[in-house]
């Protein structure tokens, strides 16, 4: 008999296991085992806990996260929901225009969305500006407000695409035998339609909530000094009286719990409520009387309107003049030289760190799909989970996991530009996993045993067959770890140094020293840069591309 | 001409025996069918003869080569898969040419290559064609030339036809014949369907639950089945109980008491006193006595339960006793072969007809 000799997939099973436990397991280890360490280096258990939970300075913190991330998840929720309810079922007009729009949403990166409003509807911005004049004012935009409605602007379009295409996957006959059965619209709706969607409804909840609990940026940008886990995190560890990594680690450890328990429960609940469903005729478009049509166009319009303003807004201003945080009307190219006289070292770097993430994202997360697809086993399914842990991790710990595990022998990695890459390949692995994956499980074994049986080996095979049919797959995956890598800020914050600084850094530090227009020129270009792969994913593979997150 | 052997093989799957030590020989030029039930374990043989999965124990030999250690892209083989497993990237062209680039043949022997396969399977029209734009019986094709172009030693079939519908099925099962019969290749065929196994085969082996019930022609399974599970499987059976009696008239035969009341003369070895289980096909059942001097004859008498006229055929199910229901089938029925259900019918069969089905005699 032949044994199970050690192949290449062996030896890609070591290799990914490796990547995992360097550069994810370990650290997140280290940050855990930090926040049991007194600041002695001793051993205390859990005396960084008793500190947390007992002054009001940190405990708050964990208070406003749970608390905006909640009512985040509820907004968008309502919001995602109500709008994919509307395009789906309801004679909109414009409806694909809606769905870019959408989808378009989601180019900008939390933190450009908090900055935005900020241009508009800050102390210099252009709204409170423009109203000044008559003695008006608005309502101010900064504080736990302002965040929560960055997270609700910044979020619903995933519960809005997960739920779309979930709608799509009902067939009209359950809707038609609940009638008959005398149930009423209403009742079907509730018992009857949104019970098939659950996995869905979840699944773009916990997105929400686990993004808005790892940002960083919004709330530091808009929250005007309120405290968050993961800023109140960055303050312990980067603090400029020396830094307090075991309290830092604390709070890391605390971020990974919650992200953690919401990730467990909507797996073990998606896990038990889904159903296999078998849809013929998607749900019918239902008549609706003009005037009611017409509030729900307003209704839709509106919001997928208020979706785009951060892009446009961003957009709009970065063409300028500007003085400091002051906007004028005028066209100017102003803010673009100076940028890119002062700071094309960090354009460069990003582009150019992004590119190597996703490239190494993609190899490996094509052959690790493969594994986890073709070679199911225990060691696979841990590996599996392992990967997954990165959605879960906010950026933040993840950089405190790195800096803390390699800024000593025998690997030092702080100060480079290695870490950083480290920390965007490790993060947004998952994406070209699961889009390969799934699309493996589409394509038959038996097509890759016809090639091995007509006299081509197993990994030719792979090559010359199943690379090939995985090609769109490949490249959505691509497409979105480049479209989440490229404006990364939460990691990149702790990471860079020096020389290194990326454009989401550049993008911060002007908003903070008060350069509107250079802050809005580059968050343009980054905007540009997530925005043309998108465009060629669809361009190219159309309805094949697998994009809906 | 590849003669294969497979030896003792067992194949685990788990706590699952899929394999129960099967020993089979096909001869070089045949078409050999494995027909069995879902889950009989008539694929995962036919992998393991490709390569595709190890068996546990037991050895593979084409001729006088042991295949055990060649892994299947070295073993020179055409497998035609149940879902076509086309490769959907690919142009018609280069499906079939797909092997023969992988033996780094000349690109202009490829082309007279394909032309010579393609005619073979009459797709000559549609090599430029993607796999998307062909039907479900174009498709087959493909890959049936896909495999025969390659010239292997052996063709291996798992289930064809199963996904075409019943037009095509009868199709692509005559053009699948013919090619092997000019090509005389060497192929194992596997189906769920007896139909299809009796239609097209050499030689056929039954499977169940991981072993080889019978291996025979096939009208020596449709004839003598040696079991009663063969005896169900390819086509339809009565089987009734009895007991021996004591030695009939003629030489050879005995007289059976059987449990419903009737005495019938049968051929079978069974010594006077032991049970036997004896089989009779619907269609061996006839309304009037058979005129043929000297030929023994038996009878049932019974009440219509259920008729279906199907034109060619009439069928009954008749109740000869409490709890025991036939089936027969009168062939070419006339006006008078017409009866209603709840009249009384009486039957005849010759005796030779009536199959003694062993492994089956003990209880009633």
């Amino acid at each position: 008999m032949r044994g199970r000799r050690r192949d290449l997939w062996w030896t890609v099973t070591v290799a990914a296991f490796l990547t995992v436990l360097a550069f994810l397991v370990y650290p997140l280890a280290t940050v855990l085992l930090t926040s049991f360490s007194g600041e002695e280096k001793r051993f205390v258990l859990a005396a960084n806990y008793q500190r947390f939970f007992t002054h009001r300075y940190y405990y708050s913190s964990i208070i406003n996260s749970l608390y905006l991330s909640t009512l985040a998840t509820a907004g968008a929720l309502v919001l995602g929901t109500s709008l994919a309810f509307a395009v789906a079922r309801y004679p909109l007009p414009g409806k694909p225009f809606l769905r870019a729009a959408a989808n378009l949403a989601l180019l900008s990166p939390p933190f450009i969305g908090a900055y935005s409003w900020v241009v508009l509807f800050g102390r210099m911005g252009l709204a409170n500006r423009a109203l000044e004049p008559f003695g008006w004012s608005l309502p101010t935009i900064y504080g736990w407000r302002g965040i929560l409605l960055v997270f609700v602007v910044q979020y619903f379009p995933f519960v809005f695409l997960l739920v779309s295409a979930a709608l799509r996957s009902v067939d009209q006959s359950i809707e038609d035998a609940a009638l008959s059965l005398g149930s009423r619209p209403r009742r079907t709706l509730c018992t009857a339609i949104l019970p098939i969607l659950a996995p869905s409804l979840t699944a773009g909840g916990l997105l929400v909530f686990m993004g808005t609990m790892a940002d960083f940026g919004t709330p530091m940008i808009i929250g005007e000094g309120l405290r968050t886990l993961p800023t109140l995190m960055y303050g312990e560890f980067m603090n400029e009286l020396g830094g307090n990594p075991a309290m830092a680690s604390t709070l890391g450890s605390l971020l990974i719990l919650v992200n953690t328990v919401a990730l467990m429960a909507q797996r073990y609940y998606a896990f038990r409520k889904a159903y296999n469903v078998v849809c013929i005729q998607p749900l019918r478009v239902q008549r609706m009387g003009r005037g009611r049509l017409l509030l729900l166009t307003a209704f839709a319009y509106a919001v997928v309107g208020v979706a785009l303003i951060p892009a446009v807004t961003i957009i709009i201003s970065s063409f300028m003049p500007t003085k400091g945080p002051v906007m004028y009307a005028g066209f100017s190219l102003h803010s673009y030289q100076i940028i890119f006289h002062m700071v094309p070292r960090a354009i460069a770097n990003t582009f150019g760190l992004t590119a190597m993430a996703v490239v190494l994202d993609v190899l490996l997360g094509v052959l690790v799909a493969y594994l986890l697809a073709r070679r199911r086993s225990r060691a696979h399914a841990l590996l599996d989970s392992l990967i997954m842990l990165a959605y879960a991790i906010p950026g933040t710990v993840v950089g405190v996991g790195l800096i803390v595990v390699y800024n000593r022998p025998p690997v030092i990695l702080t100060g480079t530009w290695v870490i950083l890459l480290v920390s965007y390949f490790i993060r947004h692995l998952p994406y070209p996993v699961r889009s390969c994956t799934a699309m493996l499980q589409q394509i038959d074994v038996r097509v890759e045993e016809a090639s091995i049986s007509l006299g081509v080996p197993p990994f030719r095979t792979f090559l010359k067959v199943t690379i090939p049919l995985m090609f769109p797959a490949i490249i959505s995956g691509a497409a979105l770890a480049w479209m989440t890598t490229i404006g990364e800020l939460s990691s990149s914050i702790l990471l860079y140094s020096g020389p290194w600084a990326t454009m989401s850094v550049a993008i911060f530090t002007e908003v903070f020293s008060n350069h509107f227009g250079t802050a809005s020129a580059l968050a343009s270009i980054l905007i540009l840069a997530a925005f043309v792969p998108l465009f060629l994913t669809y361009r190219f593979l159309g309805e094949r591309s697998a994009l809906g997150v | 001409m590849t003669r294969v052997r497979v030896g003792q093989i067992v194949k685990r799957f788990g706590d699952t025996l899929a394999i129960d030590g099967v020993s089979l020989e096909v001869r070089p030029g045949e078409l050999f069918t494995l027909v069995g039930p879902s889950g009989c374990g008539k694929t995962t043989l036919l992998r393991i003869v490709a390569g595709l999965l190890e068996q546990d124990v037991g050895s593979v030999l084409f001729n006088e080569d042991r295949m055990d250690e060649v892994p299947p892209y070295l073993r020179n083989i055409g497998v035609v898969f149940q879902n076509y497993a086309i490769f959907p990237h690919l142009t018609v062209a280069e499906n079939i040419a797909y092997g023969l680039k992988a033996r780094r043949v000349a690109p202009d022997r490829i082309a007279s290559k394909i032309a010579e396969a393609s005619r073979l399977v009459q797709l000559d029209e549609l090599l430029g064609r993607m796999p998307g734009q062909l039907s479900g019986g174009q498709q087959q094709r493909v890959v049936l030339a896909r495999a025969l172009v390659i010239e292997p030693r052996l063709l291996l079939m798992d289930e064809p036809l199963s996904n075409l519908d019943a037009k095509l099925r009868v199709q692509i099962r005559s053009l699948i014949r013919a090619v092997q019969r000019t090509l005389q290749i060497t192929t194992i065929y596997v189906t769920h369907d007896q139909e299809e196994a009796l239609a097209i085969s050499d030689t056929i082996a039954v499977m169940d639950r991981g072993r080889v019930l019978q291996v025979g022609k096939p009208w020596e399974l449709y004839l003598r089945p040696a079991n009663r599970f063969v005896a169900d499987f390819i086509g339809t059976m009565n089987v009734f109980r009895g007991r021996v009696e004591g030695p009939g008239p003629a030489a050879g035969e005995q007289m059976v008491m059987m449990s419903f009341g009737a005495r019938w003369r049968v051929r079978t070895d069974e010594a006077s006193g032991a049970h036997v289980s004896l089989g009779v096909r619907p269609e061996s059942l006839m309304l009037e006595r058979g005129g043929n001097g000297g030929e023994p004859w038996n009878s049932l008498t019974g009440t219509v339960v259920e008729a279906a006229y199907l034109g060619a055929v009439v069928r009954y199910q008749m109740r000869i006793a409490d709890g025991v229901e036939i089936t027969a089938d009168i062939h070419n029925p006339d006006f008078a072969a017409i009866r209603a259900v709840g009249d009384r019918l009486t039957l005849w069969f010759a005796a030779r007809r009536a199959v003694a089905l062993p492994g089956e005699a003990g209880g009633a």
